[in-house]
């Protein structure tokens, strides 16, 4: 174990790494573009240098591996000189485009400069102008000039996604980032590279312009687009959720995540919601409080006895919810008939080799282990068998809905019972579909609460509350305790109501904190 | 209370009091009436009073050359406004050299307090405070400026043109 001082600040490190790694171990602070904890290094970018003691040029810390004895500083005006004149160089022909760029507040030439630029130009020579807003496929837009060409994109496309589409074009100052002859860019982790880009070269089309990220705050959580569960960062405000970045985590995601998790927010933002409980009464939908559904379906549900109700629950809920859910249908329903809704059961086992899997549930796993407990679950082909034994049927529905595209064709099936109580997060249009005697309870969904989701492997991870979203929507376990017919103190809800509600309309309307 | 009352004060008795107010009104009214022209009030709303072209008063948007909205939707005046009182909502213009609009850009002016700091924020001199002071409305709805009125006003003669221009921008490379 080689000891090693930085800075002044002595620390012994792992055989191998480089001095860059030292640093961040040490939190201290170093310039870079290039190198990136999940890529390969290139030391392009010649930012991240280092005087070492007893040589007699500056390093690049990305390139050097430490060495026992090591006396290494990157604060002596040797460094910052060099780093401010680095930073020169890059942005030479980098346009003035702040303003309208993606990437102002979280772009690292801006707070590189701010660390260590602060100088004025030397360069009397015109910017060389290159193409702007380049679309490049179903998510991405690409700005050639921001492109400072650390290479961090092409790396990940070749280390990572594997899918070789980036590239590096032309010489000396025309070189260009891109794909051959345009090319979309459209693979499953096409979007890490916007994460990646420290400049606003690679936009996202999905948030491009939607919101400054000054605005936006953020808080880790656990995306529940597939069962593999990557650790997230959901950055919202009081409009909503407006993106989510991979938060890193060695033993699930590392540094990425897929684009379709990235969409995630979307159900989970209020246009897709269900604000109202609703229930069908003669042919005709009404809308109550989401406690007044809950209290009505279980009303309902037990003028039914036991063998009559059958129960279907789907991986979407947390393993403290599910327990308390199925407990309930075991115990309180008394019914052995619980079945186990998925997705895609003939895909159900997929998996791309990098992060995506077939089973759409972040908690399939804790639902399995939570039937087991209890010694119950079938499939949905086993409710189909024996619908015509039952009368009703309680629905943990999916939170996110996309996930699950024959969901019409699976409420046409349940429309044949003479009860549906069905507690769901989205409003969808197929819910029309469902007879009298139908209640749609609203849940909370993955950002509103807290809890822990199993993911495939086995790996029990918590989620926290972000944010609230919609206040009275209720989660599983409270749905549960109206459905016996206790009562839920909502007080605490209302008094978050009112903070918004007090605030000025542009206050809660743009979006302030 | 800050008024001590002595007793027996002179200022304490009616009428001296009123009669060398009514003194001073009669002086400056015969005053008045023989010297009109310097006469400090004014005959409002008949009658109005020009500021400075540097007053800041009512907020305008400026436009280009081609008549369209300057500003690029940086949001930065929202960002420094104190009463938070901007609201943009940004668009992808089909413009590529644009990239970047307001579809919406609202000011509460009854929030505002017109401390001008939209202005000194403002990287493209898109928002300005104009001359112009007086705004009456009918309810609370008329305060809320959009684009229409913050860059199309009829006042403005179909809008007041930036200094800063993209094609001379462009020209000298930067
Ligand atoms: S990449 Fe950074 S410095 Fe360049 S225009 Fe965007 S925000 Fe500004
Ligand atoms: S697009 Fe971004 S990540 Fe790719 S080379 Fe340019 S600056 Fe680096
Ligand atoms: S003048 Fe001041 S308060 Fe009014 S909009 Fe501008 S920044 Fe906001
Ligand atoms: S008025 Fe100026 S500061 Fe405000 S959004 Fe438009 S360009 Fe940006
Ligand atoms: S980070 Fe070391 S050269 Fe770029």
């Amino acid at each position: 174990m080689p000891k090693i001082t930085l800075n002044g600040k002595s620390i012994e490190v792992a055989d191998g790494i480089t001095i860059i790694e030292a640093y961040k171990q040490l939190d201290e602070p170093i310039a870079h573009y290039c190198w990136h904890p999940g890529l390969t290094i290139a030391g392009v970018c010649r930012l991240c240098v280092v005087e070492i003691e007893g040589n007699p040029r500056l390093q690049i810390a990305c390139n050097t591996v430490v060495q026992d004895g090591m006396v290494v500083n990157n604060n002596s005006e040797k460094v910052k000189t060099a780093v401010k004149w680095g930073l020169d160089f890059h942005l030479i022909n980098h346009p003035l485009d702040c303003p309208i760029c993606d990437q102002a507040g979280e772009c690292e030439l801006q707070n590189q400069y701010m660390e260590f630029g602060k100088y004025d130009p030397e360069m009397a020579e015109h910017k060389v102008k290159k193409r702007k807003v380049v679309d490049l496929g179903e998510r991405i837009v690409l700005d050639t000039e921001r492109c400072i060409l650390c290479s961090r994109c092409v790396r990940f496309t070749n280390e990572v996604s594997k899918t070789n589409e980036l590239g590096i074009f032309n010489r000396g100052d025309r070189s260009e980032v891109g794909t051959f002859e345009d090319k979309p860019l459209n693979n499953k982790y096409s979007v890490n590279t916007v994460d990646i880009c420290p400049v606003g070269a690679l936009t996202s089309k999905d948030f491009r312009f939607r919101q400054r990220v000054w605005y936006l705050k953020d808080k880790p959580s656990i995306c529940t687009g597939c069962s593999t569960g990557c650790s997230v960062n959901v950055y919202y405000n009081e409009e909503g959720i407006f993106r989510l970045k991979p938060r890193f985590n060695k033993d699930v995601n590392g540094y990425w995540m897929c684009d379709e998790g990235r969409d995630i927010y979307k159900h989970i933002n209020k246009e897709n919601r269900m604000v109202r409980g609703r229930y069908k009464k003669d042919g005709a939908w009404c809308s109550t409080l989401p406690l007044e559904t809950a209290k009505k379906a279980g009303e309902k549900l037990r003028t039914y006895s036991a063998d009559q109700i059958a129960v279907l629950v789907t991986g979407q809920y947390t393993n403290e919810e599910l327990d308390v859910f199925v407990n309930y249908a075991v115990n309180k329903l008394g019914t052995k008939n619980i079945f186990h809704w998925k997705n895609n059961p003939d895909g159900w086992n997929e998996f791309d080799g990098l992060l995506l899997r077939g089973d759409k549930n972040p908690n399939s796993k804790g639902l399995q282990k939570v039937l087991q407990k209890h010694t119950v679950g079938g499939e949905w082909k086993d409710l189909v068998n024996q619908i015509d034994k039952f009368k009703a049927v309680v629905v943990a529905g999916p939170e996110n809905l996309q996930a699950y595209p024959d969901l019409k064709e699976k409420i046409g099936t349940l429309a044949r019972l003479e009860c549906v109580v069905w507690a769901t997060a989205d409003d969808n249009i197929a819910f029309e579909g469902l007879m009298d005697f139908t209640y749609l309870i609203p849940q909370k969904t993955s950002v509103e609460k807290s809890g822990h989701f199993t993911n495939y492997n086995g790996l029990e991870q918590k989620v926290d509350v972000v944010t609230t979203l919609l206040s009275d929507s209720l989660n599983l376990e409270e749905t549960v305790e109206l459905l016996v017919g206790e009562s839920v103190d909502m007080s605490q809800r209302e008094k978050e109501d009112m903070h918004v509600m007090k605030k000025n309309y542009f206050t809660t309307e743009r979006g302030r904190l | 209370m800050s008024i001590v009352k002595k007793p027996g004060a002179i200022s304490n008795w009616y009428l001296p009091g009123i009669i060398s107010g009514m003194i001073f009104t009669l002086r400056k009214m015969i005053y008045n009436i023989f010297h009109k022209d310097k006469m400090p009030t004014l005959n409002y709303p008949e009658e109005k009073y020009e500021y400075s072209p540097r007053f800041k008063g009512q907020h305008v948007l400026t436009v280009k050359k081609d008549g369209s909205i300057r500003c690029t939707a940086c949001m930065l005046c929202a960002t420094n406004c104190p009463a938070q009182c901007i609201k943009i909502v940004a668009a992808e213009s089909e413009d590529p050299s644009v990239e970047k609009y307001p579809i919406n850009y609202e000011i509460d002016v009854l929030r505002c307090v017109y401390c001008g700091y939209c202005e000194e924020a403002c990287p493209v001199d898109a928002i300005r405070m104009g001359p112009e002071w007086q705004k009456p409305g009918a309810n609370g709805s008329n305060f809320t400026y959009d684009i229409q009125e913050l860059a199309y006003r009829p006042q403005l003669k179909g809008g007041i043109e930036s200094r800063l221009d993209e094609q001379e921008r462009h020209d000298f490379g930067i």
